[in-house]
């Protein structure tokens, strides 16, 4: 029995692992692109920041994978396969066959078509190879004024690691009139922009870049509006695409990522996918904790022993600065039948929203605070009813604790 | 002794436990991990890690 993995990120690495953990003795061989053992990719900020050297930012020591009789191949591209036979094509040479294949092909960065986003000084940060050539780059010579195109949760993260690492004039653009327009409403996001403004970030909103300029690199970006701004340095992070292309060209069944059932498997039985790439019930995650469930759905199938993913419940929670924001669940609602309970202490930075339907709690944002974050967040994800507690849960002395009883 | 969650995996780390898979005895408190210890679930570092209240 033979089970091949494509791709040595998050999804790729714990299917391979928790298969191990599960007793297959089935050969597991992992393909990645990478020449680096498996790190998570929110160390890349720790890394940009220069809060966590190269030679960290790897989760098991370096004879982890010979110990759990993991073949990884670095460095290695896959550029064909073949859904009947099972067989995946490497760097163009060579076929290997399996039994089984894994699709964990993740995302890569999607970078706007607009003129000159092939410049030197544009880049996007995905990889620890990203990652090395943005902080050369923004190291080498006169420091460069920074621009961030995106203003989502890794926009953000970026943004803050560049001015953690010294440089002082770091601007964060954003399409939406509101930043983390995902995960915030309103109210929310001028709250975190006001917290951010103070620990030094610029923000430019409501703003559509048209065209990146500059002689040989980057010297400014032109918007929509006809307004420019300088740029020295330019990071795109406007959000990730799916890497189906191979899924594609092999004819198996595709949305705008490569389409599972509940089982995880894909169009062809004995293929299964997770994480990034991977849409399920119509939603392309692109979050740790659901490619964490979808890997282990994934091993568990794979070593018979039948289990379904019933999807997971989106609840982040965000530090930038000190400042804490929990969101889970349905943060924007639309339509009819919802009900509304708010907070607002904009002295104190503090923003709560609670979003109940049929009075179960469905979604909440917390914001500033980070007290009954987890136990709110925990409610959204079992969709209670808090019952009696409503109307306290608003309150910052109400005992969350009591939540747990419910 | 407080317990601490990887907010990227769910990881909880209970100081009663340790980490013995990665040389932490049981009883070490989170504040006490080496600086380069990494969630044993996913590898992410220290700074994801939240007090649980």
């Amino acid at each position: 029995m033979r089970t091949i993995i494509l791709g040595h990120g998050l999804a790729g690495t714990m299917a391979g692992k928790t298969l191990r953990e599960l007793g297959s003795p089935a050969e597991i061989i992992i393909i990645g692109e990478e020449k680096y053992p498996y790190y998570p990719r929110p160390n890349l900020i720790d890394f940009i920041a220069g809060d966590l050297p190269l030679n960290r930012m790897f989760a098991f020591p370096p004879d982890w994978a010979e110990k759990q009789k993991i073949q990884v191949n670095y460095g290695r591209r896959i550029t064909g396969l073949d859904k009947e036979k099972m067989a995946v094509e490497i760097d163009g040479q060579e076929w290997i066959k399996g039994d089984n294949l894994v699709l964990a092909t993740g995302a890569a960065p999607l970078l706007p078509g607009i003129p000159g986003v092939e410049k030197k000084g544009v880049f996007s940060l995905r990889t620890i190879d990203d990652a090395q050539s943005l902080l050369e780059f923004l190291t080498a010579g006169p420091e460069p004024e920074v621009v961030v195109l995106g203003g989502g949760l890794l926009g953000l993260e970026i943004a803050r690691a560049i001015l953690k690492r010294g440089l002082k004039t770091v601007t964060v653009v954003e399409y939406f009139n509101r930043l983390l327009p995902r995960q915030l409403d309103e109210t929310g996001a001028r709250l975190l922009r006001v917290q951010l403004e103070k620990m030094g970030l610029k923000f430019l909103l409501g703003k559509e870049a048209a065209e990146i300029e500059g002689e040989g690199k980057v010297s400014q970006i032109k918007f929509k509006d006809g307004s420019q701004l300088p740029a020295g340095a330019i990071i795109v992070a406007a959000g990730v695409k799916p890497r189906i292309e191979l899924a594609l060209k092999a004819g198996l069944s595709c949305n705008r990522g490569l389409l599972v059932d509940d089982y995880l498997q894909t169009s062809q039985a004995g293929i299964y996918a997770a994480g990034d790439v991977a849409e399920h019930r119509g939603r392309i995650y692109g979050l740790i904790p659901a490619a964490f469930d979808q890997a282990r759905t994934v091993a568990y199938n794979l070593a018979g022993q039948e289990k379904k993913y019933e999807g997971t419940v989106p609840a982040n929670t965000l530090k930038v600065a000190g400042v804490f924001l929990t969101t889970a669940g349905l943060i924007l609602p639309e339509g009819e039948g919802f009900e509304i309970l708010s907070r607002l202490d904009e002295e104190q930075g503090v923003y709560k929203k609670l979003v109940f339907k049929d009075n179960q709690l469905v979604g909440a944002i917390w914001l500033g605070v980070k007290k009954g974050g987890q136990e709110i967040s925990r409610l959204v994800q079992a969709r209670k009813d808090p019952g009696q507690y409503k109307s306290n849960l608003l309150a910052d002395n109400f005992d969350f604790s009591r939540l747990n009883n419910l | 002794m407080e317990k601490w969650e990887c907010t990227a995996c769910g990881y909880i780390y209970d100081p009663e436990a340790g980490d013995p898979e990665h040389d932490i005895p049981p009883g070490t408190p989170f504040e006490s991990l080496p600086d380069d210890w990494v969630c044993p679930q996913c590898g992410v570092s220290k700074e994801f890690f939240q007090k649980i209240d």
